[in-house]
């Protein structure tokens, strides 16, 4: 009963119509009509991100993302972020494994200047080698930052360092230091030749437009980039894994960190839903297994979190915990490892069905209520499942999730032999020891 | 499902389905709300807003780590994180099942002026969601063996942020700037101040602080007004308290000279630095025109500290500038990082800038860049229910009302260049700055004289900040 309720409830609540087009030289564009606010955000998706890299260049479609903003044609070094920010706009971008994600938001009075500085910068990016040089520095400080003075940054690294032997999974999105101080004008020549094709790209704009003048705009302005061949398919798999891996990282840090990867499937694959469903059910809310288990009864870790994020290829199913002071970091991966093993011999109860579905349905409106966040999710539904429809369906898809689907998705993909263990050592400074 | 208003002017504003924020005359219109006083002094807000199903809370305690026992700080903090932590009907665990069995959610923290707190839940589990909260609010128990559990984990936890200096930089600002104001003393405590604080304090407060009187609850979202009011005053009407002890902050003075802090993180490939002094309270007259003037010199992406620390130089990811505002005087602060051979030219650098913003102004195009940049950006901080919940709740304990938005374009259209003058001289600090730099001492600590006479070191491993 509970589980018809939540579905005509969820049915009623997924109503935003979205209308697309697609432009003659192959950029998607999704529009969906939002008049609450006199704001827009604009995203536009390329599917091109570390993945597509190579060893030597690695970093680059991250670095690349920094010179998108470093001057083109019409507006050139410092204007697209000067005009933007002085028509009442602000912008951002991201780049993970698999995608280089640009965000616009401004006020609807900035429209159509939007269109003109994302047009020129698809159209006629500028390579000048000065400009360059600053922004490696800017990007190798985003390094020391991100990766350098963060112990989980460096853990996270060693990790997928460690898990991919043949996926370009393997190396950071932000790349290698020695990379970042290496790369040529060529390199970026080349990775905007490959992967900045208007074809290769979808736009996502929420907000007060109408979609008629989002179309009217994309067709003066976007329509008459030529595009070009999309990056090469990547086309290695991750051989299937034989044994656990293990890697240690001894620095100066107060506290250990544990973290485990599992290879697990790309988000189109049908096993996605379940494993959402199970990491809801271990990790999220102080109700969850995993908290449960070592934070709130054994006491052995200040926090325990866990999951797998979007992805073309498949992936890792990481989990993170911090022993508490004077705890060794192996006896959080055992207890981690029963409530694993505790899923594929009992399985999990109706009652942590209905409250996973809660919480993602709960999750869900939490996603869609600003027109950015809206954004981010129609264009990653859209790039990641193929369809930006399966968000109006992914209640009813995660409903078909059963308790055999879970315990099955236990025992496949969380084994010993699946996983890469990764442990953070402290070490004292030499003064202190 | 979908309403069009008005296209009047350029700012146009209405939510899905019910009229929460308005179109005016050349600005914006906070959503009509509702004002409740209840017979114990408890005052709610109601806001009726229809965008999702989901109903936002969010409520202020007028107390925070202010009120902390000295030698106790973070016993704010404890009470508000332990609220949850089992009560007069329910223990921790039926708590936390209960909330995320129906995707609810409930956290509360306690910040300098004010304990905050928020609750979530999807408009079907509204009437289990309330009673949850209020059972939560109004009856903790803080039981011996949850305040032992957290106390521990905050313990360790505090060592586990000293492994990151950015997220604790902020904290060694406040404690080295503030001196003996309350505003030195950490939120949520230290090593040391925690490992003294006993179940008692703990109740203590909360018998003292959450009162009635001392309450301000605000709801947000998918209900109407008459029904969320019944319903509120039936699960908060016959909560009884006395009248609790008012909290007086005195005003900080702005520290006089130059002094300069050193903390030592053996480990580090960058130097992450705070230059400042003390800023300005949340009610401060002139805050629109302080933040117009920020805007500029470091508060987004083109601002004069990023255009040259990123932009041009590539000294760093980011440089920026705030002013963190409270009940009394909070701290403005320069931040950025950079790496250590380059850190004494990043901070020259940035001096630099604060001294040509005193010398040189800013010009027309500017002022108007930095009015359409902060109008065109503030929309979205009132669009969902939680940030308007959050947003309400916070003028009410500053005695601010719905003017701050709704007359807020009013006011930044007003701000001259003789205003930008003024607001730089009066309140941007030149001569007398106070310096905090958390890096790899053995290859920093000699430049540190250059800035300062007055140097203090620290190890990061060493308890405090």
């Amino acid at each position: 009963m509970a589980l018809v309720a939540l579905l005509s409830f969820i049915a009623e609540a997924q109503t935003f119509d979205v209308k697309t087009t697609t432009l003659k030289n192959g950029m998607k564009i999704l529009v969906q009509e939002d008049h609450s606010i006199p704001n827009i955000a604009l995203y536009i998706f390329y599917r091109i991100g570390s993945r597509n890299e190579r060893p030597g260049t690695t970093g680059l479609s991250h670095f690349f993302e920094h010179m998108m903003f470093n001057g083109a044609k019409k507006y050139g070094p410092g204007m697209f972020d000067r005009t933007m920010e002085d028509a009442g706009g602000s912008n951002n971008a991201y780049t993970n494994n698999d995608l280089t994600v640009y965000q616009d938001w401004f006020p609807r009075s900035a429209l159509e200047l939007i269109f003109d500085l994302e047009a020129d910068r698809i159209r006629d990016l500028s390579f000048d080698p000065q400009v360059i040089e600053s922004e490696r520095g800017v990007v190798a400080s985003e390094r020391r930052t991100s990766v350098d003075s963060n112990n989980f940054g460096i853990l996270f690294e060693q990790l997928n360092a460690t898990a991919f032997n043949a996926h370009p999974y393997q190396w950071p999105v932000v790349g290698w230091m020695v990379d970042i101080e290496k790369w040529k004008m060529e390199d970026l020549r080349s990775h905007f030749e490959m992967g900045y094709s208007p074809s290769n790209a979808t736009m996502v704009v929420v907000g007060d437009i109408t979609a008629e003048e989002i179309f009217r705009l994309a067709q003066k302005y976007i329509e008459p980039i030529r595009s070009h061949a999309p990056p090469p398919p990547v086309t290695t798999r991750e051989p299937e894994q034989l044994g656990e891996k293990r890697v240690v990282v001894r620095k100066f840090a107060q506290l250990p960190i544990l973290m485990i990867g599992y290879h697990t499937p790309e988000s189109a694959n049908s096993d996605y839903y379940a494993i959402q469903v199970l990491q809801t059910i271990l990790f999220a809310g102080q109700s969850s297994r995993m908290y449960q288990r070592l934070v709130d009864k054994d006491q052995i870790a200040l926090f325990v979190n866990g999951g797998s994020g979007l992805s073309l290829d498949p992936s890792l199913f990481r989990v993170t915990a911090q022993p508490k002071v004077g705890i060794a970091p192996e006896k959080l991966e055992q207890a981690i490892y029963e409530e694993f093993d505790r899923v594929k011999t009992q399985g999990v109860t109706d009652q942590e069905m209905e409250k996973a579905k809660n919480i993602l349905l709960a999750n869900f409106y939490r996603q869609v209520r600003t027109i950015s966040d809206r954004a981010n999710l129609l264009g990653s539904y859209e790039v990641y499942i193929g369809d930006y429809r399966k968000l109006f369906t992914a209640a009813e898809d995660y409903n078909r999730v059963t308790k055999a689907d879970l315990q099955r998705v236990a025992q496949k993909y969380f084994t010993d032999r699946n996983r890469t263990v990764a442990t953070l050592i402290p070490e004292k400074p030499e003064q202190e020891k | 499902m979908m309403k069009k208003i008005s296209m009047l002017s350029l700012i146009v504003l209405l939510l899905a389905s019910s009229v929460p924020v308005r179109a005016a005359e050349g600005g914006l219109r906070l959503p009509p709300y509702k004002k409740v006083k209840l017979k114990n002094g408890m005052t709610l807000l109601l806001m009726e807003n229809r965008e999702v199903p989901i109903v936002s809370f969010s409520f202020i305690i007028r107390a925070g780590s202010v009120a902390d026992p000295r030698g106790r700080e973070g016993v704010s903090s404890l009470a508000a994180a332990l609220l949850r932590k089992g009560t007069r009907t329910r223990t921790a665990d039926q708590v936390s099942a209960e909330l995320d069995f129906i995707g609810g959610q409930f956290a509360a923290s306690a910040s300098f002026d004010f304990t905050a707190g928020s609750a979530e839940f999807m408009k079907k589990d509204i009437t289990k969601g309330l009673g949850l909260t209020s059972d939560i609010l109004l009856g903790p128990a803080f039981p011996e063996e949850e305040v032992k559990k957290m106390l521990a984990q905050r313990i360790d936890g505090i060592k586990a942020a000293k492994d990151q200096a950015q997220a604790v930089i902020g904290q060694y600002f406040s404690a080295y700037l503030y001196g003996d104001h309350p505003y030195a003393r950490p939120t949520g405590g230290d090593e040391r101040s925690l490992a003294a604080i006993t179940r008692d304090d703990v109740q203590k407060f909360y018998q003292t602080y959450y009162t009635p009187s001392n309450t301000i609850l605000a709801a947000a979202g998918d209900f109407n007004t008459a029904e969320m009011e019944r319903a509120l005053a039936d699960r908060f009407g016959a909560w009884a308290g006395k009248q609790s002890p008012s909290i007086n902050v005195a005003d900080p003075a702005s520290f006089q000279g130059k002094k300069l802090l050193l903390v030592d993180k053996p480990d580090s490939t960058q130097t992450f630095f705070q230059i400042g002094n003390i800023g300005i309270a949340r009610t401060n007259a002139d805050r629109v025109y302080i933040d117009l003037v920020n805007t500029l010199f470091g508060g987004r992406f083109t601002s004069m500290l990023n255009s040259e620390l990123r932009i041009k130089t590539g000294l760093t990811y980011g440089a920026r500038s705030s002013f963190n505002e409270r009940r009394a005087r909070g701290p403005f602060a320069i931040s950025t990082y950079t790496r250590n051979e380059t850190t004494e030219r990043a901070i020259d650098m940035a001096l630099d800038i604060l001294r040509r913003l005193h010398e040189r102004g800013i010009t027309e195009a500017e002022l108007k860049s930095a009015k359409n940049y902060i109008k065109g950006q503030f929309p979205p901080d009132i669009e969902t229910s939680d940030q308007l919940a959050d947003l309400i709740s916070e003028l009410e304990f500053y005695g601010l009302d719905e003017r701050e938005v709704n007359e807020y374009y009013a006011r930044i259209d007003a701000m001259t260049l003789d205003d930008a003058r003024r607001v730089i001289r009066q309140y941007f600090p030149l001569d007398n700055l106070v310096f905090v730099l958390v890096g790899k001492a053995e290859e920093i600590q000699t430049l540190a004289k250059k800035y300062a006479t007055k140097v203090d070191t620290k190890q990061i491993s060493q308890p405090g900040f």
